[in-house]
């Protein structure tokens, strides 16, 4: 049967390359077979059960073998933009999931800052707020080993007053997390200044990051 | 479907109502061009979320572009558009353009005019009316303009009006029977406005590799008037180092008022406060990845980046 090679030609054109090249492939290839393939050879104009055959059965089969090609290379286009879709959807709840586990750190770190609070209140030197976007640049990882950015406000605890007046300067001008030794004013003598170790941790809440000095008691 | 209208009507008074939208917020300006021959009113929604987190809004009203303000050819709505960029370029730090529909043409056009802009945004991008709404003839549209029916006839935006929403697609029928002007656009438009917009998409598709902006691509799978291969287009060839592209199955092509508009106004802050931190500006700082999940899926694609380039 001369028509199954340009049937198989049509069907391998649809599913690489679409409905109208596929199209143009089966009219062209009717019109070749019956020329060539069908004696006798080199006549459109003779026609007979052999030419009837051909005109009906070729172009039959071939188009329900590429409309059955076109509808699932359809399905595939669409299954393949679902799935974008779903990988979109993914990488915003990927984001939305980041977003999350940010306040919950930033939740945690406040009951942390509460209960620091309550346990050590009379050690208490200073509670200092920085700045909101400096600290979160710094929390990013990006500039952990360089000093911490200028304070936007200073809040004084009980001992803040017992400070050495040079270290309430260094300290409001650059404090940062970990063990310091300062000059505390003594309890019985008030003219005499003791080293004392001293510890500062930082809490990155909700509403902003703080650091928080205090003696070690 | 569409139909062609004969009918050409006078200029409607909500039209007026469209006008100019602007807010002052941060040092990040944010322009936005609505789509063809309509008005701000569509990038409303957008507009306010944008202002509500501290951005600079602008939406503006282009002459011979926008609704009910004449026709001009499209080098003048470039030059335009360049114009209303040049002034939030003089007071603002940092200006991001962001297109919905043919806007987004305009704004691929934009960024190769001035390609220190901060970032691009490009919503339902359309480089080609090739939805599956738009019947096959709509090529005898781009004919007739060279023919006397230029100035008579006027093509008529019809059902869905690229919505997937019910509810707003009845009320949107409802206002565009009333009148000539709806929420989401013009109810039609005229022959040589569609000229210069296929004469701008043609321009809009050329040299797009050489835009290096952060770019974010926002497109509905099934929008019925442009369809997934005019942001493809894009995606393929675009030059920048920082794309995010986003597919929607909810909606049609008015994504800004579908029904995931509340996703696209989240996402494109989300991803301009991310370019505004990757390029380092230093009042904003980006969010810190703590989601293991996030910091994966981010080197994932990183690697990917690699090897494309």
């Amino acid at each position: 049967m001369p028509g199954t090679t340009f049937c198989i030609a049509a069907s391998l054109v649809e599913y690489f390359l679409g409905l109208g090249p596929a199209m143009t492939v089966m009219v062209l290839g009717l019109g070749i077979a019956d020329y060539m393939f069908v004696p006798p050879y080199g006549y459109f104009t003779y026609i007979d059960a052999r030419d009837v055959i051909l005109v009906v059965s070729y172009p039959l089969v071939t188009v329900i073998v590429i409309i059955l090609i076109e509808r699932l290379r359809r399905e595939q286009f669409r299954a393949q933009l679902i799935a974008l879709v779903a990988q979109s959807r993914y990488e915003m709840l990927l984001r939305h999931d980041n977003e999350r586990a940010l306040a919950r750190r930033a939740f945690d770190e406040t009951h942390r800052l509460l209960r620091h609070l309550a346990q050590h209140h009379d050690g208490f030197i200073l509670i200092k707020g920085l700045e909101r976007n400096a600290a979160q640049r710094a929390s990013a990882g990006q500039s952990t080993a360089q000093a911490l950015p200028a304070a936007a406000e200073v809040a004084p605890g009980p001992l803040f007053d017992a400070l050495h007046p040079e270290d309430v300067q260094r300290l409001t001008h650059a404090l940062s997390p970990g063990h310091h030794r300062l000059r505390l004013r003594s309890e019985q003598h008030k003219r005499e200044y003791r080293h004392t170790n001293c510890s500062c941790e930082r809490f990155t809440t909700h509403a902003g990051d703080f650091l928080v000095l205090r003696t070690e008691s | 479907m569409a139909t062609v209208d004969m009918e050409r009507p006078a200029v409607d008074p909500l039209a007026a109502q469209s006008a100019r939208f602007f807010s002052e917020g941060d040092g990040h300006a944010v322009l936005m061009l609505h789509g063809l021959s309509s008005s701000p009113l569509e990038l409303r929604y957008l507009a306010r979320y944008l202002q509500g987190e501290g951005f600079t809004v602008c939406a503006p009203v282009i002459e011979g572009y926008s609704a009910g303000l004449g026709e001009l050819p499209m080098e003048q709505w470039v030059e335009n558009a360049v114009r209303e960029f040049d002034a939030l370029a003089a007071r603002y730090e940092r200006v991001s353009i962001c297109g919905l529909s043919i806007g987004g043409a305009l704004a691929l056009r934009l960024i190769r005019e001035r390609p220190a802009a901060q970032s691009l945004v490009l919503l339902s991008l359309t480089l080609a009316y090739d939805g599956w709404a738009i019947p096959w003839y709509r090529f005898l549209l781009d004919w007739a303009y060279f023919t006397p029916l230029r100035h008579r006839y006027r093509y008529r935006e019809a059902e869905p009006f690229g919505v997937r929403n019910e509810a707003l697609r009845k009320k949107i029928a409802r206002a565009m029977q009333r009148s000539d002007f709806s929420e989401v656009g013009p109810s039609t438009i005229s022959l040589p406005a569609l000229h210069q917009a296929l004469r701008l998409s043609r321009a809009a598709r050329k040299d797009v590799a050489a835009i290096e902006n952060d770019t974010l691509v926002i497109h509905a799978i099934d929008d019925e008037t442009s369809s997934p291969r005019n942001p493809r287009h894009v995606i393929d060839r675009i030059g920048s180092n920082f794309l995010r592209t986003l597919w929607l199955d909810d909606s049609y092509h008015m994504i800004t008022s579908d029904n995931e508009r509340e996703i696209v106004a989240r996402e494109t802050v989300l991803f301009l406060r991310e370019s505004e931190a990757a390029r380092g500006a230093h009042d904003s700082p980006g969010q810190p990845v703590v989601s293991k999940a996030l910091a994966r899926r981010l080197r994932q694609l990183a690697a990917v980046g690699r090897k494309n380039t």
